[in-house]
């Protein structure tokens, strides 16, 4: 499996940009959870669009990296999760989100 | 500045997916159902018990909404929970619906005591004016649009029954005539919203959640 962390070298402009948000999928569940307080796999499906292979994988590492906060539980019979950004994790958003603005900005037009 | 905006607007995209599932519409339509069938039944069971027996009605049609909420949408479009903003948003609501309720009180007794004395017009005006800034408030507060267009469409009702009344005589002041169509409307177009939703959302099963 390849580091994402090393795709970057550690000098580029980019280096500072947190690469487990900057992946698109992993990018748009953290968007999502940013602005709600809590959501489930199923909800969390629909508006990413994601398979149900790809959001575990992307979840898996959002969650190894501290960001966000797996409630697993259940509902009757079947398995409910409640899904949670962190406060590390709103965090790192908000520093994902300056830092983008910033080597985006001092781009020339 | 552009992205927090960009943020705010998909939160406000989620916020109005939770009433795409048609229920609302249903819950709305079925309480106008009263308007339309309680005059029919004002000759038999008297003013205030044709409107009573539909507590009942509005109680089964609650419950079910809930229940088809909890057992139907929820493991198709799954569970969200909204933030502060929302929650403030929310309790806000709670307060003007509140006030609003007094007012409308408050109006209702000041129109039981002088009901002989009001021109023709004076009441549906009034209903109408009810209606509109009721569903505007709600609309407004819960950012949901189409409570708008139905504070427009429902407060129409009483001001055409009104003119059917005086025009063509049409009985129980055209309510049964203006709030049947009116609720079957809303009725219909929720109907057809939730069976969109089922179609575009199918159940997910256990393995999938596991």
């Amino acid at each position: 499996m390849i580091d994402e962390s090393r795709e970057i070298k550690e000098n580029h402009p980019l280096s500072d940009i947190d690469q487990v948000i900057h992946a698109p999928a992993r990018l748009m569940i953290l968007v999502l959870l940013y602005v709600v307080e809590s959501l489930d796999y199923v909800f969390l499906k629909n508006q990413t669009g994601l398979s149900w292979g790809n959001l575990s994988t992307h979840l898996g590492k959002l969650e190894n990296a501290g960001y966000i906060d797996i409630e697993k539980g259940y509902q009757g019979k079947k398995p409910q999760s409640k899904i949670k950004l962190t406060p590390q994790g709103r965090e790192a958003f908000k520093n994902y989100k300056s830092n983008l603005q910033t080597v985006l900005d001092d781009l020339p037009d | 500045m552009s992205a927090q905006i960009s943020l705010k607007d998909l939160e406000k995209n989620v916020f109005q997916k939770s009433f795409q599932d048609g229920l609302i519409d249903i819950q709305i339509g079925c309480v106008l159902v009263m308007f339309a069938v309680a005059p029919l039944l004002s000759p038999y069971l008297g003013d205030f018990w044709s409107s009573m027996i539909f507590l009942p009605f509005w109680g089964v049609i609650y419950l079910g909404v809930r229940e088809i909420r909890k057992k139907i949408i929820q493991p198709r479009v799954g569970i969200v929970e909204f933030g502060k903003y929302r929650k403030t948003r929310q309790k806000k609501l709670n307060l003007v619906i509140l006030v609003f309720n007094l007012l409308v009180l408050a109006l209702g007794v000041a129109s039981f005591f002088n009901f002989a004395d009001l021109p023709g017009w004076v009441h549906p005006i009034r209903f109408s004016a009810v209606i509109l800034v009721g569903f505007s408030l709600a609309g407004y507060m819960l950012e949901f649009p189409r409570l708008y267009f139905y504070g427009i469409l429902i407060s129409l009702a009483p001001l055409i029954g009104e003119f059917l009344y005086t025009t063509f005589h049409a009985s129980h002041h055209g309510f049964p005539i203006t709030f049947g169509i009116t609720s079957l409307l809303i009725i219909l177009f929720g109907l057809g919203t939730f069976l969109r939703l089922l179609k575009e959302h199918p159940v997910v099963s256990q393995e999938e959640l596991e």
